[in-house]
């Protein structure tokens, strides 16, 4: 039998020789050419930084780097903090950075980030920051070509950065108990909480509407003193500011404290319209109250100059934001308004801020108590800017620049600020005054449409502030929101599942299917400002050195493969300003060039 | 004595189906498969769709048959052994066709078909069946890379190589199933002992012993030190579930040797963007995953890295513990005080928390994966060693040792430690699961290896995000932890039922 089995066995492995395919068959080049980029000595090593949150990217980073001929040591930190460390001390050649501009204006993505002395800036090329500059005076038609420019420099001459993806702005809804149409996903700003209503509006005042946030830390409710994920939505929906941003980021007055506004010929003085119905709220045994204390001129000063001195309060997070911002000051004569141009138009700023109003200027008044819209006595805001500066308008827009009660701040921030101690002095907004237990003090005054009452680990109770523009559409709708914080997103997925919470920002990729899927849910996406790309080290390491080096890895980055992993949720980028800005530059993947970038570098060794 | 014979007779009618290993084996076997079979039925109903796959549905009806096949056999062996007292040689000759289950892959039926065919079973013999099964996976695991797109270039001569060592085996089990108990040793056995050993290079460690057993069988015959050793063999060959057990560990090793040569490690680390969360084909037997990388080789490059953190992470604190247990227990007094309560403070330490301080100071690779799951078993290994020292120190055999002069160490590593082994053994073979166990789990919080190295924990943790969309890549690797330590646990159970002089 052995003997009749042998040549059988060696006829069907001849056979089968014939029809498989070994590896080196399909190869297109040779496999040790194609594969480790030379001998196994002369590779480069990249080490990839990043934090375990962003996996995928990293692994999909790593992937084409390997298949670029580089050798890849991956350092993967748990959270942000040892991230950032690591990013300090210096160890790493690229990390996976994300920057989000959360004020929807090109000049903010690109400021802190990449000009010299920025505040998150490791990089420093006079060209660059000259761009910068140039752009900021620019208006939305001419900045298209500087940043272009800009985006030519950074990314193909320099390749400071190289470029990953722009992701999706996400949000589920549970469409079953909310009205999915009053739920807004904006670009750049958090979610208004008072357009927000049940489908039977009867539930308005017996039921809270609940949400859910990752981290249940606040940094401060002193909207100057955050600019994180933990207080961006909560100060947003707790002090009214002088603009908004519509969903798709323009500038609006709707919502905000301002009637009307406009930008005075020369783009560097803005003038707002105040509306007189709004009042802060304060919690009185847990209960919002209306102080009768109308939001004014005199606090809209207060907090503008605040916001942009560095020295107003320990801590202070966000002043970079508002350093343009040169004075504010109250108008009080009424031919000012009528003498100064409107930027772009022969008009009036007066006509701008009179448009659509049931009453017009009658008299401008300097004391907030005296104002009576209906009589015509309003309050006008003048803001100057140290240089022409347009997009001013979008960092007033931004939650830090929300206004808080001139009369209260002071009397709560009354320690001095060099000699701030933190064991002692209690500033206005401290986490501590909201949560529940022995050093529960609540001294919060808002001007917008909502009030934190009390917070713990695992909730916070806010309440409608009963004196936010009472009988119109921006009046609050929901009187109650119960804010649950959940760590996991996959629990605040599943909490969202069983109708525990009904509002879930931010659906993991890999997850949209089964939201999709829920009958009960609603999915609603759009491009956010989010952009996540590579930086590249700028010290001590040889791509800090090397332009060729940084190239060759900036050329292996394949956007398509990392789209098609994503799904089609991701969009192509090739800087942070690319959501905002359409340059029409585009990167693309080019093995070629790759290697002979690399090639060069190892040769200059 | 007639008499004496007779009753015995009549004890073993009465009792035959409770003595008789056919049976339980047998009745096992049919239980196992029906879940099996089940479980095939189960899958190859698409319910959102109401349609039957026809691939899945056609597996499902072989191992139908063969399940009915299996419930008539043991039918008509507890009708053999009610009637007669024994098994029919008809009944017997119906194993042939259960044999024809190895090509639906069903160890279980053919396990005990190969048991029903042979009346009296020597350890050899079930040894030589094992090692036929093994190498017989293998080709069958890495004939799968056919459907392939491509293969790696050692596919081909690899595995005309181990289908020439699948014949020279079988070969083998025909010889030793030829063979007749108790007769003289065969002139054969050590030539064909040397190349037996020599397949044992593709990792079927079943072929180690088997060699081993061959070339040592003359010299050993009749040498009462190696007599023991035997009976534990012998105890092992009989207990079916320990055999499977240990069936499925020399498996996962023998794969993770031969993946060397039949596997592309490309397929499993390279991403594909074009075939991203596939669901099993013959092309990706298991699927792939969210990079469009094959999970069938995943898993298979992952039992490479499963098997040897386990089992190194079992055999540093098996030898360090052992030693220091050893020390201590002989000499006593101060150094076993010295010794015991260094290790209690080691001890008192959470080991998976010291396992995380460690992966944190020194970075997460295999190497220090290893050693932080090692430090934390070393006390444990220790007190069982020191405990069993104590004992067989006070044996008269020792005593006579120090009589004639011996030293203390080699009193210690020649009679001591030598007879205080066995429950290590059982204690190793049992904690090796834990390893495994403790592996994947650091792996699954992202503290093991790199997450782009197939490891099963890695692989769990990405199907643990896909739980409800695509249940597959989290099923298959937890299947495969399970069935490793599980395995473990089997053998273990075996080891200590051979291992354990009462049960004599």
């Amino acid at each position: 039998m052995k003997k009749t089995l042998l040549p059988l066995l060696l006829a069907f492995v001849l056979m089968l020789a014939g029809c498989v395919k070994t590896k080196s068959d399909v190869a297109e080049k040779p496999a040790a050419d194609s594969k480790s980029g030379g001998n196994a000595s002369e590779q480069v090593e990249i080490e990839v930084l990043g934090m375990s949150s962003g996996e995928e990217d990293l692994n999909i980073v790593r992937d084409q780097l390997v298949k670029n001929g580089f050798k890849v040591k991956l350092n993967i930190q748990p959270d942000y903090g040892s991230f950032k460390a690591q990013q300090d001390a210096g160890n790493f050649d690229v990390a996976v950075s994300g920057w989000t501009t959360v004020t929807g204006n090109p000049d903010y993505a690109v400021r802190s980030l990449f000009k010299s002395g920025g505040d998150y800036s490791i990089m420093a090329d006079p060209e660059i920051d000259k761009l910068i500059d140039k752009a900021s005076t620019q208006t939305a038609k001419d900045y298209v070509k500087t940043y272009k420019e800009l985006e030519q420099r950074l990314v193909f001459d320099k390749a400071y950065i190289a470029p990953l993806y722009i992701s999706l702005k996400t949000q589920a809804v549970n469409k079953d108990v909310l009205n999915p149409k009053s739920v807004r996903l904006s670009k750049s700003r958090s979610l208004a909480w008072e357009t927000i209503d049940f489908n039977d509006e009867a539930k308005r005042e017996t039921e809270p509407f609940i949400l859910s946030q990752a981290n249940p830390t606040l940094t401060s409710l002193d909207p100057i003193k955050g600019n994180d994920g933990s207080i961006n939505m909560i100060n947003t929906n707790m002090y009214v500011r002088l603009i908004n941003l519509t969903d798709d980021d323009k500038i609006t007055a709707d919502g905000s404290l301002s009637r009307n506004y406009s930008i005075a010929d020369g783009n560097s003085e803005y003038y707002f319209l105040l509306r007189g119905d709004i009042n802060f709220a304060k919690i009185t045994d847990k209960k919002a109250v209306d102080t009768g204390e109308r939001v004014g001129a005199d606090d809209v000063i207060f907090s503008l100059d605040r916001a942009k001195d560095k020295n107003s309060v320990p801590d202070h997070r966000t002043y970079s934001l508002h350093e343009h911002i040169k004075t504010a000051e109250v108008v009080t004569d009424v031919s000012a308004l009528e003498k100064v141009k409107q930027s772009g138009s022969d008009k009036s700023v007066r006509e701008a801020l009179e448009k659509g109003l049931d009453t017009p200027i009658s008299t401008l008044v300097d004391d907030k108590t005296q104002v009576n819209n209906k009589e015509g006595k309003y309050q006008v805001v003048k803001v100057t800017t140290t240089e022409p500066f347009p997009q001013v308008l979008n960092y007033l827009a931004h939650q830090s620049a929300g206004i808080v009660s001139k009369k209260q701040v002071e009397s709560i921030n009354t320690y001095d600020v060099a000699s701030f101690d933190v064991t002692k002095d209690i500033p206005y907004g401290d986490q501590n005054t909201v949560t529940e237990g022995d050093k529960y003090n609540n001294t919060l005054y808002t001007s917008g449409p909502y009030i934190l009452s009390y917070k713990n680990d695992y909730e916070a109770i806010f309440h409608k502030n009963p004196g936010y523009m009472k009988g119109t559409e921006h009046e609050p709708k929901i009187s109650n929101i119960k804010l649950r914080f959940i760590k996991d997103i996959d629990s605040s997925l599943s909490a969202l599942r069983n109708g525990e919470i009904y509002v879930l920002y931010g659906v993991p990729e890999n997850k949209q299917d089964v939201v999709e899927s829920d009958s009960k849910l609603k999915l609603q996406s759009m491009e956010s400002n989010g952009v996540t790309y590579l930086l590249f080290n700028t010290k001590n390491r040889d791509v800090a050195k090397s332009e060729d080096l940084r190239k060759a890895v900036l050329y292996s980055i394949n956007q398509d493969e990392i789209i098609s992993y994503y799904q089609g949720k991701k969009i192509k980028a090739v800087s942070t300003v690319s959501p905002i800005v359409k340059t029409g530059n585009e990167l693309k993947a080019d093995p070629a060039k790759a290697k002979e970038f690399l090639n060069k570098y190892l040769s200059s060794k | 004595m007639s008499t004496i014979l007779k009753e015995n007779e009549s004890f073993y009618k009465r009792h035959a189906l409770k003595l008789s290993p056919e049976y339980t084996q047998g009745s096992f076997t049919w239980i196992t498969t029906l879940a099996l079979t089940v479980v095939f039925l189960l899958s190859s109903i698409d319910f959102s769709e109401k349609a039957v796959k026809p691939s899945v549905f056609g597996v499902f009806t072989a191992y139908a048959l063969f399940t009915l096949i299996q419930m008539i056999i043991t039918l008509k062996i507890k009708q053999d052994l009610k009637k007669l007292g024994f098994i029919r040689q008809s009944t017997r000759m119906l194993g042939y066709i259960q044999l024809l289950s190895i090509f639906t892959g069903n160890i279980f039926v053919t396990a005990f078909a190969f048991q029903l065919i042979k009346k009296k079973k020597t350890p050899e013999y079930v040894f030589a069946v094992y090692m036929l099964l093994i190498q017989f996976f293998v080709i069958a695991v890495s004939a799968l890379n056919l459907f392939k797109p491509y293969v790696s270039d050692t596919f081909l001569p690899a595995m005309f190589v181990f289908l020439i060592i699948a014949l020279f085996q079988l070969a083998v089990l025909f010889l030793i199933a030829k063979e007749k108990k108790g007769a003289k040793v065969a002139g054969w056995k050590p030539f064909i002992g040397i190349p037996l050993l020599l397949t044992a290079l593709t990792g079927n460690l079943f072929a180690l012993v088997l060699g081993w057993n061959m070339l040592m069988e003359k010299r050993n015959r009749n040498n009462p030190s190696t007599g023991k050793w035997y009976k534990v063999w012998e105890k092992i060959a009989s207990n079916t579930t320990s055999m499977l057990g240990l069936f499925f560990i020399i498996f996962v090793f023998a794969i993770s040797v031969c993946s060397y040569l039949t596997f592309d490690y490309g397929m499993a680390i390279e991403n594909n963007y074009s075939a991203i969360l596939q669901a099993p084909s013959l092309v990706y037997p298991l699927g792939t995953d969210n990079f469009g990388r094959d999970l069938f080789s995943r898993i298979v490059f992952g039992a490479r890295i499963s098997l040897i953190v386990g089992l190194l992470s079992t055999a540093i604190p098996f030898i360090i513990g052992g030693i220091l247990g050893a020390i201590s227990g002989y000499y006593g007094q101060r150094t076993d005080n010295i010794i015991m309560r260094v290790l209690d403070i080691l001890y008192a330490i959470p080991g998976i928390l010291l396992a995380i301080v460690i992966i944190a100071a020194f970075g997460s690779n295999t190497m220090t994966l290893v050693i932080a799951l090692s430090v934390g078993s070393i006390p444990t290994y220790a007190r069982t060693m020191r405990a069993n020292v104590l004992m067989v120190s006070n044996y008269e055999y020792v005593d006579s040792a120090r009589a004639l002069g011996a030293s203390n160490l080699s009193i210690i590593f020649k009679q001591v430690v030598p007879n205080s082994l066995a429950p290590m053994i059982v204690k190793a073979t049992l904690t090796i699961g834990g390893a495994v166990i403790a592996t994947s789990s650091l792996s699954y919080l992202g503290l093991g290896v790199e997450p782009h190295i197939p490891e099963w924990g890695n692989i769990l943790k990405i199907g643990s995000t896909y739980l409800e969309s695509h249940s597959y890549l989290a099923i298959y690797p937890g299947l495969a932890i399970i069935a490793l330590v599980l395995s473990f646990n089997f053998l273990g159970d075996g080891l200590r039922d051979a291992l354990d002089p009462k049960l004599d």
